[in-house]
């Protein structure tokens, strides 16, 4: 076989032979953090509506101590996956269970767990810090009309402190596209795994992860874009109609307020 | 014999060692219309959000219909038959106008989307804002806010109406028709409590007038006997300055 003379050859020669490694590591990688920061995020909203349900001191026992032992195990589970290195979460989840619950995970499942409960810890906290960024008064408006408290964080308090952390979900969408690949160490076939496979047969490391970090900068950079999307879309309409005026009640008018991007 | 709506005893609310509310005890009729003034820090607002459970009372009890309202059950139901309209509007942000009216009536009352939006638009035109129904709330002025928060209460049906400070928050040219929407509902004879300080609305429009000095009713009196010869040295104290500043 000719070896390419360039770096240009290499990338090109890797492309072609390995362009299906690549191509199938992406989806994995694409996959596991999709579907991670999606669990992550709404297993973040559970612990985060739990965690602020007020506890009044007039409540019967019954019902504040199953909520303060739920508070603390909560606070906990926030602070042990936010404390800990995912890489070494990864390792004791997946051979923890494989060693003393004789749980043989199949290596997908495992990641996808990871990477969500990890997350949910990150996310619990954001949400959190979203719903203190909402004006007290929204959840008293609720509760004033016999809203519970559930109706009224799924319905006034979450929708709004949603649209203030897309910033941040954005944020960890994107650290989960890369963190996924310290997955490789319980051998889930994401992006780096792959890469490393690619680059150990001619030794070219450099060009194989010339063209990893490539992949990666294009999905991170696509994934930010369609956030944005989402933002906008979440702030609706910026002009509403006016009906009816004292000539005529069939009319309308349409103003729009120019609102700052 | 009249029915009492709501029954006030011994009601007190601490904020650590500051003692807001000291044994406030008193009762609402139906149809009354009872103004609560008093100066900055007398516990006026505390006490209405004591009434509908904002605030934890320390002590005391507020009985609805003769019902203790303080059990889980009986929370939601009662808190839906008396509907509060804040000082700061407190619309729901993200939602229209219509949505605003809405939603309670859905979530709450288990009405269908179809009833709930005529019941709201007819409400929204009660107070002259049905034209803005899509608007956010974000787009309207302070009055118009109001006037949507208003209609908002009385989309769930409320048996009372609770008011904390409607006006104090608007500008002087707006406290107008946010007025004159209240005056519109005292002609309808729907049970009011409002806490405010516009006097001259006071005297005009309620029933009974509650003047709060340091935590405790210290008068409680119809308005005619109120402002023109107050008993308790306290109040006439507290109308003579409001009077000398409004000219």
């Amino acid at each position: 076989m000719v070896r390419p003379a360039t770096f240009f050859g290499w990338v090109e020669l890797l492309l072609n032979q390995y362009g299906s490694l690549f191509l199938k590591g992406t989806g994995i990688t694409l996959m596991i953090a999709v579907t991670g920061t999606l669990l992550g995020f709404l297993l973040g909203l559970l612990v985060a509506i739990v965690r602020t349900v007020p506890v009044s001191r007039r409540d019967p026992v019954y019902k504040k101590i199953p909520l303060k032992i739920a508070h603390f195990l909560l606070g906990a589970y926030i602070e042990v996956f936010r404390g800990t290195p995912m890489m070494v979460q990864a390792m004791i989840i997946y051979y923890g269970t494989m060693q003393y619950l004789n749980l043989r995970m199949p290596v997908m499942v495992a990641a996808v767990v990871i990477v969500s409960v990890n997350t949910g810890a990150y996310m619990a906290e954001i949400i959190r810090g979203g719903i203190i960024s909402i004006d007290k008064g929204q959840k008293e408006a609720a509760y004033a009309m016999g809203m519970t408290h559930w109706q009224s964080m799924t319905g006034i308090v979450l929708p709004q402190a949603v649209r203030n952390i897309m910033p941040s979900i954005g944020n960890e969408f994107v650290v989960n596209i890369k963190d996924s690949s310290v997955l490789n160490v319980i051998s889930v076939g994401e992006l780096f795994f792959m890469s490393k496979s690619a680059a150990g047969t001619y030794l070219r490391y450099f060009e194989v992860f010339f063209i990893t970090a490539c992949i990666y900068l294009v999905l991170t950079v696509s994934i930010t874009r369609i956030l944005r999307l989402v933002e906008r879309r979440m702030d609706g309409k910026n002009n509403y109609t006016i009906y009816g005026s004292q000539s005529d009640s069939k009319s309308s008018i349409t103003i729009s307020d120019a609102k700052e991007a | 014999m009249q029915e009492h709506i709501l029954e006030v005893s011994g009601l007190k609310k601490s904020f650590g060692d500051h003692e807001v509310l000291r044994d406030i005890s008193f009762s609402v009729e139906k149809g009354e219309i009872i103004c609560i003034i008093g100066s900055s820090g007398s516990g006026k607002s505390t006490l209405l959000r004591c009434l509908n459970r904002l605030e934890e009372p320390t002590a005391g009890t507020v009985l609805f219909h003769g019902k203790n309202t303080e059990s889980e059950r009986s929370r939601v139901s009662f808190l839906s038959k008396v509907g509060m309209v804040f000082q700061s509007f407190n619309l729901f942000a993200n939602m229209s106008v219509l949505e605003n009216c809405v939603i309670g009536q859905m979530r709450v009352l288990h009405r269908t989307r179809k009833e709930a939006e005529e019941k709201a638009v007819f409400y929204l035109e009660k107070v002259g804002m049905a034209p803005y129904r899509n608007a956010r709330p974000a787009q309207l002025s302070g009055g118009q806010k109001q006037r949507v928060a208003i209609a908002r209460a009385l989309c769930m049906d409320p048996e009372v109406l609770l008011f904390d400070e409607p006006t104090s928050a608007l500008d002087p040219e707006m406290v107008g028709e946010v007025l004159s929407v209240m005056q519109q509902l005292a002609q309808a004879k729907l049970t009011m409590l409002i806490v405010t300080h516009e006097m001259s609305f006071a005297r005009d429009v309620a029933s009974r007038v509650i003047f709060m000095d340091q935590g405790v009713i210290a008068e409680d009196a119809p308005p005619e006997k109120l402002f023109t010869a107050p008993e308790h040295p306290r109040t006439r104290e507290f109308l003579g300055r409001i009077i000398n500043r409004q000219f």
